[in-house]
């Protein structure tokens, strides 16, 4: 970049610059006036414009013996033109287009709110929940356990519900890194290292995305007769489960928080998340620059709704409550989890409604995972 | 230090593409990838104007603010380059960009992005000058030749304009006075103060 010859260059285009100022102010007009010298002159009398020309300025008053029409060769006004789509030789989208101003918008927004009240929110949350781990403990079973298990998740259900649990998580992590990555870890890792990192977590996001959506299909279609609202639902809902009171709520299968976590989270926000993603993923679908911005917009505040809402049901179902994590892990809870968290659908496994394996076969060998 | 800017006259520019092919030429840049481009407006019709379009090199570069990796550097002259080698070819520049400037060579299924590619004001990139390496990534450092951008130098009537901001307008002004039109620096507002530009309503 360093060069000694640069200087007198320069110099010398300073001299250009002198002689060009002397000779602007030479016709009376001081360069920041410029603007009104071409409005001020008006011709005679503008012809009309031919088609879609956009007439904004008058046109100037032509040389003597020119022999011109006026009113035709009229340049364009550049603000009402630059956002549109022009002639371009170049193929390929939007080369045509002279500005885009939606990148500006976003680029407000991505840096500024998503990334602030974004990166608060997940640290507030986990802290939240450890609070509340460190203050109530976890949900204890109030009986002993029976020691009789009975399968609560099959193993293509715990299969479906783990695939997608660690692509989650996963995606999550390479999310997280490629959006607060530059404020946390690269002052620690060096840009290079971090760069690197960021390369490795752009791709996991990459091919993971497929995955993660198509567990989340699959786990739709397995979850969601047993995720349909009963009144019973509501009543669970109204008292939060008996959380704060204490009291025991029956429910079915899943208790109203599970259905809502299962229809606004895994299917409202996957589905958004989903979708947006798969704009981002394709660049070769040739969307707008606007649509990837918005989409982008919309994948990040969905995702950072989407992780903050998923650290409450992992706290619950691991640390958060006593035998959950087992359930989901190995299929099986004791009849005592079962009576005290799910106790309509504990008697409807007693009575046969529900669909159980034959009990002998509820005793899982050793090392059946 | 003097700050590099671009000045494309729109009352000069014939549409003749000497720029962007000399850009292609000078930087043996890949194909699809096209660093500066020509656009008209009013193609065919009275009042028709081409407008020659690269990276500004912005003051408050959007680019810059956007990137995931940090990427991105300024120079002295005000030139906004990048370093390949941080590239993760995530698409975000492109996103913020206003003038298209960033440009993705195809680098696998689905197109797949590569490495961004814009261009550097003929500045090259964060390799040692003259470099085998930085000719590949980044093409010639005529600035380190002492050479201005090569789009600049080819233009056939001297429309685009590239070097020191404060010269290169004062040229342009002095032509908007002798031939009385053509008086909006295209593009300036929005590269070089976004906020005056806004507060003034000009979106130019």
């Amino acid at each position: 970049m360093k060069t000694s010859w640069w200087p007198s260059r320069q110099t010398s285009w300073r001299l250009l610059a002198g002689v060009a100022v002397s000779l602007g102010l030479s016709f009376g007009v001081s360069a920041q006036t410029a603007p009104a010298v071409a409005a001020a002159p008006v011709a005679a009398t503008p012809v009309a414009a031919p088609d879609t020309a956009p007439v904004v300025k008058s046109a100037p008053a032509l040389p003597a013996g020119s022999t011109a029409q006026p009113g035709w060769n009229v340049p364009p006004k550049w603000s009402d033109v630059e956002l549109k789509p022009q002639y371009a030789s170049v193929p390929g989208r939007e080369m045509n287009v002279l500005l885009e101003d939606k990148g500006q918008w976003w680029r407000t927004i991505r840096n500024g709110p998503v990334t602030f009240y974004g990166g608060i929110l997940m640290l507030v949350v986990p802290a939240l929940l450890l609070v509340f781990f460190a203050v109530k403990g976890p949900f204890k079973l109030h009986g002993a356990p029976s020691g009789k298990l009975i399968e609560r998740f099959n193993s293509a259900e715990r299969m479906v519900h783990w695939t997608m649990a660690l692509s989650f998580v996963a995606l999550s992590v390479s999310g997280l890194i490629l959006l607060f990555g530059k404020y946390v870890l690269m002052p620690v890792f060096g840009a290079s290292v971090f760069a690197w990192t960021a390369q490795v977590m752009k791709a996991v996001h990459n091919f993971v995305g497929p995955l993660f959506m198509f567990s989340l299909v699959a786990f739709f279609f397995m979850y969601v007769r047993d995720n349909y609202f009963k009144p019973i639902d509501f009543t669970w809902l109204a008292k939060f489960g008996g959380l704060l009171s204490g009291s025991h709520v029956p429910s079915g299968r899943f208790n109203g928080g599970e259905k809502v976590w299962f229809w606004l989270s895994i299917v409202m926000l996957g589905v958004i998340i989903s979708v947006s993603g798969l704009i981002l993923l394709f660049p070769n679908w040739d969307s707008t620059r606007e649509l990837m911005a918005e989409a982008n917009l919309v994948h990040g505040i969905i995702a950072i709704l989407f992780m903050a809402a998923s650290l409450g049901h992992i706290y619950i179902g691991t640390i958060g409550t006593q035998g959950a994590y087992q359930g989901m892990r190995k299929g099986y809870v004791d009849e005592t989890w079962a009576k005290e968290h799910h106790e309509m659908w504990y008697n409807d496994v007693k009575s046969g409604k529900a669909v159980q394996k034959p009990v002998g076969a509820a005793q899982p060998a050793a090392g059946d995972d | 230090m003097a700050r590099m800017k671009f000045i494309c006259d729109a009352e000069r520019c014939i549409e003749c593409n000497g720029c962007a092919t000399a850009c292609k030429n000078e930087h043996e840049v890949p194909w699809g990838v096209n660093r500066r481009r020509l656009i008209t407006v009013n193609d065919g019709k009275p009042g028709e104007r081409s407008m020659s379009v690269a990276c500004m090199h912005c003051s408050d570069a959007p680019c810059m603010a956007v990137c995931p990796v940090d990427c991105f550097y300024k120079t002295e002259e005000g030139v906004v380059l990048h370093d390949k080698d941080l590239c993760i070819g995530c698409g975000y520049c492109f996103y913020a960009c206003p003038f298209g400037a960033p440009q993705f060579p195809q680098a696998g299924a689905f197109g797949l992005r590569g490495k961004m590619d814009k261009c550097t004001f003929c500045a090259g990139g964060p390799e040692e000058n003259h470099s085998k390496a930085e000719f590949t990534k980044y093409g010639r450092n005529r600035i380190a030749e002492g050479k201005l951008p090569a789009c600049a130098e080819m233009c056939s009537t001297k429309a685009l304009l590239a070097g020191d901001g404060a010269v290169i307008e004062s040229i342009y002004k002095t032509r908007v006075q002798r031939r009385g039109k053509g008086d909006e620096i295209w593009g300036w507002a929005m590269a070089y103060k976004r906020g005056d530009a806004v507060a003034a309503g000009v979106k130019s």
